[in-house]
């Protein structure tokens, strides 16, 4: 039974953390966490649940997938990221602008698409059929999904060296004296939700034959994913995703030893919890005021 | 005494429009025989309600919350437990559903405490989540899916209160709160939720504890919704969890946007447009959520101060535009009095207050900002703090002013160690800050924003101001006018009434500087008070330093103009890269070799 717990704990918890990396991935440059975040997960889900592009070869589905919720990410930085950034008058203004965004995707879907839950077959050759190794049950598909979430973030490392990744962090740490040394903010800021909302495509192409998708699957991501980013840290890729599986494992525990119906509470109170005792996440990498 | 009357019978005329609007409004069931309409009010009454304690934690304190709609079912449930369960009146039943939902939500803000706003947006969203499978969850309590049914009508004495007695009910408990909102946003605290939300850092500064006060917005908005959430209860006579979905938090929150966040009637404008109308007009019912999302975006964007902020520019533009001259007039005259009138500055609160360094460090990263610094800023003195960019000098006053915590060595403040102490006890303690920008309450009023600087000195608790005791009123009344005192004497007292986001900037330093005085301050730290003065404005500012102290203060003066500081300065201490370099008269501190080289490079 432990060993069930395990498994659930890392699969669903790697989706947790892709969640919360892609939070990191917008978050670089503007400073802005994504509300919209679970509705483009949920975009990307149904996309290969209800449409034609479910039917293509998986490789290309994906492709299509995540550039399809790219675009409709670099949309949302258009009309509801960058014009309240530029005014800034309201700090918490971009909170707004996000949620409105999600709302809008959340309306849309549910015109688009039935409110039906459908069931996505994972990509040949994985499965989803359980096989039993040294008594620890999981299928070929779970182990995928752990697999590439530790290449995506094993990816981001690679790019957070580059060239571009360092013009990301001077960016955060101050836009004006990022611009005065040649870098565009702006440019990196679009590129970074093309790139956030290909995660959010891939998240969702991933998270289809796990869970059922449908169009009302964006919520639950977006708080586990944030539980994820609050729980990890913000702006750190690994640690979130250790936090994902943390979280994924309390929650599997909670629904085995509380009842299933609890999952979400045992989840969020464990967040809580952990937030009472280390306020800046279990690594702790503390942000430094300046007045 | 003739004075007296003068103003009540003008706040008589002020409350007119208020007391028709309310008159109408309890007389719209009676005027309309169709029930519907009533039911309709009853409910709009009730989001209203939620809607003002909304408004008190994101319009005046800016937090958001999501969970509004979950502290609501907190409210409800109790309620409907207790009176159908348990044959509670309502009237028993409701204070306890209100001390529930405060509890729920001072609990939902506990987490986020030390974290930035957004996190209590996305926290307050997974508590109404986790709130609504509770709901389900624990079936034997709340009725799980099909919810609680046959919760009675209140009953007062004999009659049990029909659809319209519901009605009166809400409509007297909302007059009843706004005139408690009204007052308390207009008080102490509303400058201080407002400190808050505008500039943590000066909040501390003047001794608001910026968690105390979120929890205090919390407990607020905990409060109306769960009244709001009792008041359901009856009015719908059942409870269902699908009354309670994550649409039914943001509701209230685009209704306190929509209307006008920080406005007192922005709820009541937004509850009757984006609820009743889409009610009324059936056909836009069904496209409530697109509505919903679509006038969310755009009005953050383009109206972020919703409608009623809206309303207020266009009068008052119409009112600029209507007389040029005399805004002209207003602007020369400020210009022209200076402050060549000697400002009388007020007692401040005891002697004045020394300050001792003992081998304070503080790095950022890798960069260290101070390495060891010992300094003694003897009482009674104006000690200016010079050194080229990046000595160290702000990071020292915010060491001072515990806005940072040093990582090591000690801070003492006259005989008191205050290397642990935060920097909203140090206010209390009459410590006063001017920031190197301006940090001000840019919505607010010249004078409130002076008002704020003695927010560490009122006397007057919570429940007076709110009750308006006579106390609590003559307090006012004295601080008021020693604001407008401290304004006239800087040459404010013309735009006492303007908003100060409209200040020019030198002027906007000046109001800083009122705020501090109003502090009756023991110990200052100003932090570049010259920069983008003119030179007039300068010889004042020197004037007025020297006063400062003449009554009996401590100045710390960070400044780069170096003029300014040898004609006020008794002690000068030179930083460079973190270190102290010299300190002594001007005279002797400016002229020294070691000085001159850290500002001009070595000689050749």
């Amino acid at each position: 039974m432990i060993a069930d717990i395990l498994v659930a704990g890392l699969v669903f918890g790697s989706l947790y953390g892709l969640v919360a990396v892609g939070f990191n991935i917008l978050h670089r440059p503007t400073n802005v966490v994504n509300f919209a975040q679970g509705e483009l997960i949920m975009i990307g889900a149904m996309l290969m649940a209800a449409t034609p592009i479910g039917g293509l070869p998986w490789g290309i589905a994906a492709a299509c997938v995540m550039a399809v919720v790219a675009i409709v990410t670099l949309a949302e930085e258009r009309v509801a990221v960058t014009p309240v950034l530029r005014r800034s008058s309201h700090a918490v203004g971009w909170v707004i602008t996000t949620l409105a965004f999600s709302l809008l995707l959340a309306e849309a879907a549910g015109r688009l698409w039935t409110d039906q839950p459908s069931t996505v077959a994972p990509p040949w050759p994985l499965s989803m059929r359980v096989e039993e190794v040294l008594g620890v049950r999981f299928s070929s598909y779970q182990v995928a999904v752990v697999v590439i979430a530790v290449a995506v973030v094993a990816l981001l490392d690679v790019l957070d060296r580059s060239r571009l990744g360092t013009a990301l962090r001077a960016v955060a740490a101050d836009r004006d004296g990022a611009r005065l040394r040649g870098i565009d903010p702006a440019a990196l800021t679009r590129r970074s939700f093309l790139l956030g909302g290909a995660l959010a495509g891939l998240t969702g192409v991933l998270a289809a034959p796990l869970l059922l998708a449908s169009v009302t699957m964006g919520l639950g991501l977006l708080i586990k994913g944030f539980a994820a980013l609050a729980v990890g840290g913000i702006g750190d890729n690994r640690g979130v995703l250790v936090a994902g599986w943390v979280l994924g494992v309390i929650e599997a525990a909670g629904a085995v030893f509380a009842s299933p119906g609890s999952q979400s509470v045992v989840l969020f109170a464990a967040m809580l919890l952990i937030l009472l005792i280390r306020p800046n996440g279990l690594r702790g990498l503390a942000v430094q005021r300046h007045v | 005494m003739s004075e007296a009357r003068g103003t009540r019978s003008g706040a008589a005329r002020r409350a007119a429009p208020w007391l028709v609007l309310v008159a109408a409004a309890a007389a719209l069931p009676l005027l309309s025989g169709d029930p519907t309409i009533t039911y309709l009010a009853t409910t709009a009454g009730i989001y209203v309600l939620v809607g003002t304690g909304l408004n008190l934690m994101f319009g005046y304190t800016g937090q958001v919350s999501l969970g509004q709609g979950a502290l609501v079912a907190v409210g409800a449930y109790t309620t409907g437990i207790l009176m159908a369960d348990h044959d509670w009146t309502f009237w028993a039943a409701a204070p306890v559903a209100v001390l529930v939902a405060v509890g729920a939500g001072t609990l939902m803000a506990l987490p986020a405490f030390r974290l930035s706003s957004w996190y209590i947006a996305l926290v307050t969203l997974g508590a109404a989540m986790a709130a609504r499978s509770l709901l389900v969850e624990f079936e034997g309590l709340t009725g799980g899916w099909s919810g609680l049914i046959g919760i009675p009508r209140p009953v007062l004495g004999p009659w049990e209160l029909g659809e319209r007695g519901v009605f009166w009910l809400v409509l007297a408990v909302n007059v009843v709160l706004f005139a408690m909102v009204r007052t308390t946003v207009d008080s102490r605290l509303g400058r201080g939720m407002m400190a808050v939300r505008d500039a943590p850092e000066m909040a501390r500064s003047v001794g608001v504890a910026p968690a105390r006060m979120k929890l205090f917005a919390f407990a607020c908005g905990g409060a109306t919704a769960g009244l709001g959430g009792a008041l359901l209860a009856v009015h719908h006579g059942l409870v269902t969890p699908d009354d309670f979905t994550l649409d039914f938090s943001i509701l209230f929150l685009l209704v306190v946007i929509i209307g006008g966040a920080a406005r007192l009637v922005g709820p009541i404008i937004g509850t009757l447009l984006f609820f009743a109308l889409p009610e009324l007009l059936t056909g836009l019912a069904e496209w409530r959520g697109l509505i919903y999302g679509a006038a969310l975006l755009v009005l953050m964007v383009y109206a972020p101060q919703g409608i009623a902020g809206e309303w207020e520019r266009l009068r008052a533009r119409r009112r600029a535009s209507g007389t040029p001259s005399d805004a002209y007039g207003t602007s020369d005259v400020s210009d022209a009095s200076g402050t060549d009138v000697p400002v009388e500055v007020g007692p401040p609160r005891g002697e004045p207050l020394g300050v001792e360094l003992v081998g304070v460090r503080k790095s950022f990263g890798g960069v260290h900002a101070l390495q060891g610094v010992d300094l003694t800023i003897e009482p009674g003195t104006v000690h200016a703090i010079v050194g080229p960019n990046g000595s160290g000098k702000t990071t020292l006053l915010n060491v001072i002013s515990r806005l940072l915590r040093q990582d090591g060595g000690r801070v003492l403040l006259g005989t008191e160690d205050v290397s642990r102490a935060t920097a909203e006890r140090l206010a209390r303690h009459g410590v006063a800050r001017v920031f190197q920008t301006p940090r001000l309450l840019g919505a607010s009023s010249l004078r409130d924003n002076v008002l704020l600087g003695a927010y560490a000195r009122e006397r007057t608790g919570g429940t007076a101001t709110v009750l308006r005791l006579p106390w609590a009123r003559r307090e006012r009344a004295e601080l008021t006018e020693e604001a407008d005192r401290l304004l006239a004497d800087l040459g404010l007292a013309e735009r006492a009434d303007e908003e100060a986001a409209a200040l020019p900037h030198g002027e906007q330093r000046l109001l800083e500087v009122a705020r501090a005085l109003m502090t009756r301050p023991r110990l200052l730290l100003m932090d570049e008070p010259a920069a983008g003065l003119t030179p007039r404005e300068l010889e004042s500012l020197g004037r007025l330093i020297r006063a400062i102290r003449d009554a009996g203060t401590t100045v710390v003066l960070v400044e780069h103009h170096i003029e300014l500081v040898a004609s006020v300065a008794d002690v000068v201490t030179v930083l460079d890269r973190g270190r102290l370099v010299t300190s002594g008269s001007p005279q002797d501190a400016l002229g020294d070799a070691r000085v001159v080289e850290v500002y001009l490079g070595a000689p050749a």
